[in-house]
Order: structure tokens, then sequence, then C-alpha cells
């Protein structure tokens, strides 16, 4: 009991018994499990990316960024545009329902309505793409005379985000820290402006990434599109109905089944664009997120303001 | 010590001459700034306060203490009707503020005029400045120029402003966690309340933060009647006027600060004084 700190440290490190033997062998083993488990799953990960950047590379070319398509060859502008517009015209249309529903479930749920309307975005999440697609084909393309079209497709990409907007709207503000909307209740605030002032703000860097993962979500989507939006080779001229647009998944989907190699270049090079559109989404969402990137974009508005 | 008289025996107050501006104070306005009356609380089912009554002077320190659990804190939140922000919750008595029934006026109102400062540090993710400012903006208070005053003088009144006024503009998170408590306590003193209800203050502080925070009260009370909740009880004997024990959710004793700590009248107070148990 009474070594000195100086004797402890000097104490010689005990042979490896068979009991400490075993207890090694056994982390051991428990670590090659894991490498195990991370090389397989990763491996399947890799391997994708390397086959579409390796063959998006090759089939990437000047030209199938300013060129629009013809046929089964020429270039994917037309698809590339289609793409950001419909997109952002889905996010555009789910943030402000998908925001004030968020807000509504982690600040006001005091009534009935909170249960039924979080049971309901979890459905709409499991509801099939293709479903949705389906569903925004008889309502707005046939019944509503929309006909295939931005608007068409934009609808149903936001009715795809919409769930994701929503829930994680409502997650990172329910990670805002109590004391928090104390100290401003405290102080004779009402609940809107403890909600606008305090807790959005604080739970913004959360609520850009929901944005943002809706937004990937939206970019690599097909299903609900090949109904909505169907396909067009021309290049967007504005109008929101009765007007066709292309779109990259549509590329891969039509294009790496067709018998001509040109066909199969714009697949891969379609694959590319998306798959990089989607990593560099998450890229940003992983940035906005980091608590420390958020207080410093926070602290250097506060600069320039001050 | 022993012998002293009564009138003189006053535990942690500095000086001669706070006695004087007492008697003063005692003679010259009423004494009485908080009067509550059989106050019960329910949290949904499960009733945490049992009739309590307590008058609360005005312009002095009152000191509830207590073990963990027995009400303290849920008493102090009922004052100025914090407790609202928790669902479930219901109160169901008399509590006055200078005779008015603090359920019958605004809340937004009566949040202004009865401040209150955290156990733990809880500045907004703002600047310095705009946490100070907090509370006039949203009350309307002051206009621009009159609101930086304002802030300087805060600042100034919670012995914080030598130490931030090169920084306001900085996050109120590059601060100290006692320069963090005083912030707060300046942003609750910006609207100038009439009461300030400090919920175990200095829990999370270092002795020497601690200090700071109890000489700023006992320059505080001759403006506001502070009422703190603390664990510590060589806290409640440096700074309090007057002090109450809490028990089980029901108001033990209260009196004087000197006559609790040195010859309370019940058991359960001396027993939890001396350290028997708590």
């Amino acid at each position: 009991m009474g070594a000195t700190a100086a004797e402890i440290r000097s104490a010689p490190i005990p042979a490896a018994s068979g009991r400490v033997l075993r207890r090694r062998l056994f982390d051991y083993f428990g670590w090659g499990l894991c490498a195990l488990a991370f090389l397989l799953l990763s491996s399947a990960m890799i391997w994708i990316l390397v086959v579409v950047f390796l063959r998006g590379f090759s089939a990437l070319t000047w030209n199938v960024m300013t060129h629009v398509t013809e046929g089964t060859g020429g270039g994917l502008l037309n698809a590339i545009e289609g793409t950001v517009v419909l997109a952002f015209g889905g996010i555009l249309l789910a943030c402000p329902p998908g925001l004030a529903a968020g807000i509504y479930l982690a600040e006001f749920d005091r009534g009935r309505l909170a249960p039924v309307i979080r049971f309901l975005s979890d459905v709409l999440v499991g509801v099939p793409s293709i479903v949705i697609g389906y569903f925004g084909y008889v309502t707005m393309v046939v019944a509503l005379g929309w006909k295939f079209s931005v608007a068409a497709g934009s609808v149903a990409l936001a009715i795809i985000s919409l769930p994701y907007i929503c829930r994680t709207t409502e997650m990172s503000l329910r990670q805002v820290p109590r004391p928090l909307r104390e100290a401003a209740y405290a102080l004779g605030a009402g609940d809107g402006r403890v909600t606008m002032g305090i807790c959005v703000p604080s739970a913004l860097p959360g609520i850009l990434t929901g944005i943002l993962l809706a937004l990937a979500i939206s970019v690599g989507e097909t299903a609900p599109l090949i109904y909505t939006a169907g396909w067009s080779s021309y290049l967007w001229t504005g109008h929101l109905t009765n007007e066709p647009v292309g779109y990259l998944t549509y590329a891969i989907w039509a294009f790496i089944t067709e018998p001509f190699s040109s066909a199969h270049a714009l697949a891969y090079a379609a694959a590319f664009f998306v798959t990089f559109f989607v990593l560099v989404i998450s890229i940003v969402a992983r940035a906005v997120l980091d608590e420390n990137a958020g207080w410093r974009r926070l602290r250097s508005w506060e600069r320039r303001k001050a | 010590m022993g012998n002293l008289t009564e009138s003189e025996v006053i535990i942690g107050v500095p000086g001669p001459d706070r006695t004087i501006q007492d008697s003063v104070n005692e003679a010259s306005k009423s004494a009485l700034k908080i009067a509550v009356g059989h106050l019960n609380f329910h949290y949904g089912p499960r009733q945490v306060l049992f009739d309590i009554s307590l008058e609360i002077p005005d312009r002095k320190i009152t000191a509830l203490i207590g073990p963990s659990g027995c009400g303290k804190s849920t008493f102090l939140r009922t004052l100025n009707r914090m407790h609202e922000t928790v669902n479930g919750t219901r109160a169901e008595g008399e509590v006055l503020l200078d005779g008015q029934d603090i359920f019958a006026i605004d809340v937004v109102r009566l949040r202004r005029r009865v401040g209150m400062v955290f156990q733990k540090s809880n500045p907004f993710p703002k600047s310095i400045f705009e946490n100070v400012a907090y509370g006039l903006k949203i009350n309307r208070m002051a206009n621009r120029s009159a609101i930086a005053e304002i802030v300087e003088k805060s600042l100034r009144r919670a012995a914080l402003w030598d130490e931030v006024k090169d920084h306001l503009h900085k996050s109120a998170y590059s601060l100290s966690g006692g320069q963090q408590q005083r912030l707060c306590i300046a942003r609750a003193l910006a609207v100038d309340p009439e009461v300030l209800l400090l919920d175990e203050p200095c829990s999370a502080l270092d002795p020497v933060a601690t200090a700071k925070i109890e000489d700023l009260l006992l320059d505080l009370v001759s403006s506001c009647t502070i009422v703190i909740v603390t664990h510590n009880m060589q806290q409640a004997a440096r700074v309090a006027d007057y002090t109450g024990f809490f028990l089980l959710g029901k108001l033990i004793e209260f009196n004087k600060t000197d006559v609790i700590f040195k010859n309370p009248a019940q058991k359960e107070t001396e027993d939890y004084i001396t350290g028997r148990f708590g």
C-alpha cells in the first residue's frame, strides 16, 4: 500500500502470464474481425467509385459538357442543366413546408397533431420513389394536364425531399440546449422569438445539412422523374409545364443498355457527374455540420457586422 | 463572539456601514418585495412544494438552502413563472410582487421585472454585446445609442466591463466559465429588473470566480432584491441577509441568516446546518 509513485513507475512489468496472453490474443482477434468488416464494406464502395470515376474520366470530353444530346450521342449539357433545375426546384418547393413542419414538431407539439405528422413523414420516407413518380404522373402530368415538365418533376422531388427536411429540422431543434431557451424566456421573450431568434439560428448547421442531404437525394433520383419530367435532348426553354426536360439519371438508365459505344460513354459520364455532385454535396454538408466550422462562420459574420 | 449581543451578530456582512444602510432602507421603504402565500406546486401527478408561505424583503439577499430535490429551485422558478415553460406543471397559491398577483400580470412584463440567472452559464451563441443587448432589443426598451450605454453600464455592474471592453463583438463562448456567468448576470441586469433570481449560480465555478460573484451580489443588493438558491451553506452565510431552509418540498424555517445558522428553531435545520445529513 505504501508504494510511492516513483516505486510504482520503476517496478518491473510482469511477464505475460497465460491469462494475459489469452486476453491479448482475443483482443487481436476482435480487432481483426473489425478490420475485416471495414474492408468488406469499404471495398464495395471503393469499387463502385473506381469504376464510375475511371469509366467516367475516359468518357469525359469537353464536348460532353458543352453539347446537348443527339440521339444516343452528343453531350449531356441538357441533362446537367435539367438535373440542376429539377433538384433546386424540388428543394425550393420542399423547404417552406418542410421547415415549417419541423419547427412545429420540435417547438409547438403540445397538440394531438404532432404524432400524426411524424407518422406520415415516416411513411413518406418509406414510400418507394417509383410510386411517387406514378402518383405524379396520374395527378400532375395527366389530370392537371401539365404534361412531362419541370413543374411535375420538381413537385415529385419535393415530395421525396419533404420528410428529410422536416425530420432533420425537428432533430436539430431538439438538440438546442434547454438552458438557452430558458435564458431567452427569462428575459421576457415569447415563444416565437425564442424559436426564430434563438433556436433556429443555433440549429442552423443541422437544418442546412438536412437540406443538403435532400438535395443529394434529389440529384440521384430516377424513378419519380421518368414519369414526371420525361426526357428532352434540348436545353430547357424556361417553361414550367408542357415541356419535358432532360436529367442525368435518365441518361444512365436509358443509355447503358443501348448497343452503341457512344451511348455507353454518355452513361458513364452521366454516372460520373451524378456521383461527383452527390460527393460534393456530402462533403459540404459535413463541413456545415462540423460544429467548429459553424462557429467560425458565426464569429466571422459577427466580426463583419461589428 | 460570545460577548456580542444578538443584534451585533452579523455573519458574512462586510463592514459596519452596511448595518446603517440596512436600517435606513428598512425605515424609508416598505420592507416587503415578494409575498408568497400557501404555494403548492405539482409536477404532473407529483406534488413537489407543500404550502409554502414566505415574505422576501426588499433590497436584501435571501438565500434558499436545502438538500438536492428539496424544491428550492422549483420555488425559485415559480417566482418569475419559468415553470410555465415546462409542460405538466401546476402552481397553486398566491405570489405577490409589490402586492400584485404575479399570475394575473403579463408574463413578459413579470420576467422583465424579475430576472433570472441559471446554474450553468447559458450565453446565447451571439457576441458579448448582443447577449447583453438581447433583453433590451426584444422588449424594445431603448434605441440604438441608448443600448450601447446600457450594455456598458450593465457590464460594469456585473464587474465584467474591464475584462471585455476591447472585444465586445467576440463570441460570448470565448469567455471563461466565470466570465460567462457574469455575462449572464449582466444580461439579466440590462433590463433593470427589480428582483434577481439566481439558481446555484456558482456551482460550476472555482473559488476565485465564486468570490467575484459574491462580491458582485453584495454590490447589487443596494439596487435590487436578490434571491439565491445555493447548495453551499457557507455561501448563504457569507452573502445572505435572510435564509430559508427547504426540506422535502416544505419550508422548514425562514429567518435572518445569523439566526438560522446560530440559533435555528427547528431540529431539522440544525441537523442540516451542522452536517448531520444532506
